[in-house]
This record gives structure tokens, sequence and C-alpha cells, in this order.
């Protein structure tokens, strides 16, 4: 193993060309990501509460929607806006929009469904004595169904998230800068030692994943020390 | 825009890709399946020497992107293999079937896609067999005991069975996930669905009718994997009644 190569790259493996380019590497897939995972939390709770709050057809009509982009690989999600976006919106997108359109469009999804269960969890009996109060539904939810409801989602975003973080790898497809088109950069370029080039970039998604994975499981058990109150 | 529809040759083109998508997740499948099965009761052992090289595993493969996984096995595990061996790999073979029939068998790229993809599924199915396994009441283990089951015997025909049960609906969520997967391997050559729908697109122009294939065939899929799980998950739950 001969890893002088990732250290002569290290800058342009973390953060691409910048300061006096683009940014790139490490940085732009936490950027990517970030933006992502606020605009597919936005998404998700919308549509989360949407689809616990709907009934009949309209519950229906928003399962299949969210299905679909449930059903379908990222990648497929991630060509389609790069290719429809450009059409909708009559201008040159740049692949990092379509991707992080496309991130957020799945991980809204998905979320959705964790917002929906986390409502759902909540018992009849909280509803029944906030309208009994005097409150309307809208309030029930946003002061007394949601505050619980955070509780119980708080595992599934951070899931999510870790979920995204290695999504963003796919904007490779699209030419997107990001960590592992610039190892795969470097790695065309320098053409000697791929497992220790891989092996580093593997470690940086590790190190952010990985910290993400271990406050899950401290969620997790938090959660489980409120339930057994 | 134009909408008129691909031509025969393109179509063959993505059926050709819906089969191979299909076959890598089959075969990605089987070896996650076995694997994650081994990591499972292995990560559940009480014996330090067998739980954490399986708790490494597990963490190193659930929290690194596919993407990479495929890249480090594909370039820098090959780049580890002696010379000779990777030329061996590389190159075209037949197999010569009986009645002097020759079939060419699949690329190295095919290879390593089958077992990345396994590999990268292995680590999330063994927690799903873990969670399981998990479900499975204390006391059924220990009465396996006092019938004078060994350990083993206890896991392998009470808990196990058991524990795959509890495990299916989640298991079967994790195989959806192979085959959505197995998108990425197109980055490294593999003829699958996806690298057959951008090879039409770039041929024909077609981007839409192209696109739209392809996701229909994905969606048909997952359709059909999740009314087959709830199949089985309504005739498991009427088997379960006494």
């Amino acid at each position: 193993m001969d890893f002088t190569v990732v250290f002569g790259n290290v800058d342009y493996l973390l953060w691409g060309a910048w300061p006096n380019g683009p940014l790139g590497g490490a940085a732009l897939t936490l950027l990517l990501a970030g933006v992502s995972a606020l605009a597919s939390a936005v998404l998700g709770g919308v549509l989360g509460i949407a689809l616990a709050m709907s009934r009949g057809a309209v519950q229906i009509a928003l399962t299949l929607f969210l299905g679909f982009f449930r059903a379908i690989p990222v990648l497929m999600l991630i060509f389609w806006s790069y290719f429809l976006l450009p059409i909708a919106f009559g201008i040159d997108v740049p692949g990092l929009l379509s991707v992080a359109c496309a991130l957020s469009l799945v991980g809204g999804a998905y979320l959705a469904h964790a917002v929906a269960a986390g409502i759902q969890g909540i018992p009849r009996g909280q509803w029944a004595a906030g309208l009994s109060l005097g409150f309307t539904r809208m309030a029930v939810l946003r002061h007394i169904v949601l505050p619980q409801a955070m509780r119980m989602m708080a595992p599934s975003f951070v899931n999510q998230w870790i979920s995204l973080i290695k999504d963003t790898s796919l904007a490779y497809i699209v030419g997107v800068s990001e960590l592992s088109f610039v190892a795969s950069q470097v790695n065309s370029r320098v053409m000697v030692h791929p497992a220790e080039i891989f092996l580093f970039v593997a470690a940086i998604y590790f190190l952010i994943c990985g910290g993400l994975d271990l406050l899950v499981s401290l969620l997790n058990r938090q959660l489980g020390r409120i339930a057994d109150l | 825009m134009e909408f008129d529809a691909l031509g025969p040759k393109y179509l063959g083109w993505l059926i050709n890709g819906f089969w191979i998508t299909l076959l890598l997740s089959l075969l990605a499948s089987l070896l996650g399946s076995v694997l994650g099965l081994v990591l499972a009761v292995a990560r559940s052992s009480s014996w330090a020497l067998l739980w954490r090289p399986a708790w490494a595993y597990i963490a190193l493969f659930r929290n690194t992107p596919l993407l990479v996984q495929l890249f480090f096995w594909y370039f820098g595990f090959t780049s580890l293999l002696p010379e000779e061996l990777v030329l061996w790999l590389n190159a075209v073979h037949h197999l010569v079937l009986p009645g002097g029939r020759e079939w060419m068998l699949p690329g190295y790229e095919y290879l390593i896609g089958v077992i990345a993809l396994g590999l990268f599924a292995s680590a999330f199915i063994a927690e799903e067999i873990r969670a399981g396994l998990r479900g499975v009441p204390h006391a059924q283990r220990q009465a396996a005991l006092a019938l004078g089951m060994t350990p083993t015997q206890a896991m392998r025909h009470v808990v196990l069975p058991q524990a795959v049960r509890i495990a299916l609906p989640p298991l079967l969520g994790q195989y959806m996930n192979v085959i959505k997967s197995s998108s990425l391997t197109m980055a490294i050559g593999v003829m699958e669905l996806s690298y057959a729908s951008r090879q039409v697109e770039t041929a024909t122009f077609k981007t839409f009718q192209a696109y739209a294939v392809s996701t229909v065939l994905y969606i048909l899929t997952i359709a059909l994997l999740e009314t087959l799980g709830q199949f089985l998950h309504r005739r498991m739950h009427v088997a379960s009644q006494p």
C-alpha cells in the first residue's frame, strides 16, 4: 500500500480546485447533501402531514405518487431530472441542481412515510383532548401531535441523511465534481494505486456516515429510555 | 420533442438490459442472503472473535456508497491481483456446451458487479435478519436447549426459521433495493437496464421514450415484488394461526 498518491491529491479530493476554481470534492458532497437534506425535510414534512391527514382518493393518489419515487432507482430519477428540468424551465440547468432536485424528491418520498407513521403513532386521545379544548385540527397537529411525533421521527431523519450522503455519489454520472467524481478523475489521471485512492475516499464517506449512524443509535437508545418511563 | 415510438432494435436493447438487471440482482441477492445469514449469526454471537469482525464489516459496508465500493473492487482490488490473473479475467472466455456449442461467458465487470452488489447487500440483509433473531422470544432457545439440542442445533432448527419469517417483509425491501442499486453497475460498464436506456438515448435522441420504457420496467418489477410480499405475508399470517 502506497498512499503518496493520495497525499499528493488530498486538497483536490477534499475541496476540488477551490479557492482558485469551483468548489469540488468532499466539500461539494457535503454542500449537495446539506441542500438536499433541507429540501427533502421540508418536502417530507409537508407530504407526510398531507398523507396522515387525508382520506380516501386523495390519500391513495398521494401514496401512488410517493410510491413512484420509491420504486425507481435514484440513478433513473437523476436522468429524468437532468433531462426534464431544462425543458420545464427553458433554461440551462446545471447538473448540480438537477441532482439536488432528484435527491430531494427521493428523500422527501421516504421521509413522508416516516412523518405520516409518526403522526399516526400518536394516540387518538391526544387528538380528542386537543379538539375538546377548542383547538382546530391544525392547531392540535401543530401544538400537540407534531412535537410528540418529532421525537419518534428523529432516527428516520438521520437515517435518511446517511442514505442521502451516500446517494450524492451518483452525481458522478452527470459529471458533478463531488467526491466520487474527483476520485475517479484522480484515478484515471495517475493510473497507479487505485486501491489506495478509493480506500481513502471510502474512509471519508465512512467518517461522515458512520458518525451519523452513531447518532441514530444514541437517539434510539434515548427513545427506548423514554418508552421505559 | 418527438413522441414516435422506439424501433424494435432499440426496444431489444432495453429488454436485453432488463434481463441483465434481473439476473444480476438475483445472483447478488443470493450471495447477499447467504453471506448476510452468516454475518447475522456471527454478529449475534457472544464470542468477541465472531461478533467484532461481523460488526466492523456491517458498519463499513453500510456506511460507504455502493459506487465507491464498485470502483474499489473494479479498479482497486483488481490492481492488487497478479497481472496474469487480471489478463485472464479480462479476456473473453467461452464455455463449450455438450454438443459442441459455444457460449460466451460474461465479462469481468459482470463478475465484479455481482460480487460488489452482493457484498454490499449482505450488510443490510444481516441487519434485517439480526432484528428478526432478536424478535424470537428467548424462551424458544431455552426450550430447545432443555430438549437436549446443542446451541448450534437450537439456532439452526428453532430460532433461525422463526427469525427469517419475522424478517421476511424487510428482507423483501432489501431485495427491491438490490434491484434498484444494480443500476449503479453501469458505472463499471455492466450493460444493464440503466446503461441500455442511456445507450438508446444516445443512439436515437428519443430521451423521453428511452427513459420511460426503463422506468416502467423498474416499476413493474418492484410492484410485482411488493404484491408477492403481501401475498406471502397473508399466507404466513394464516399459517401462524392455531
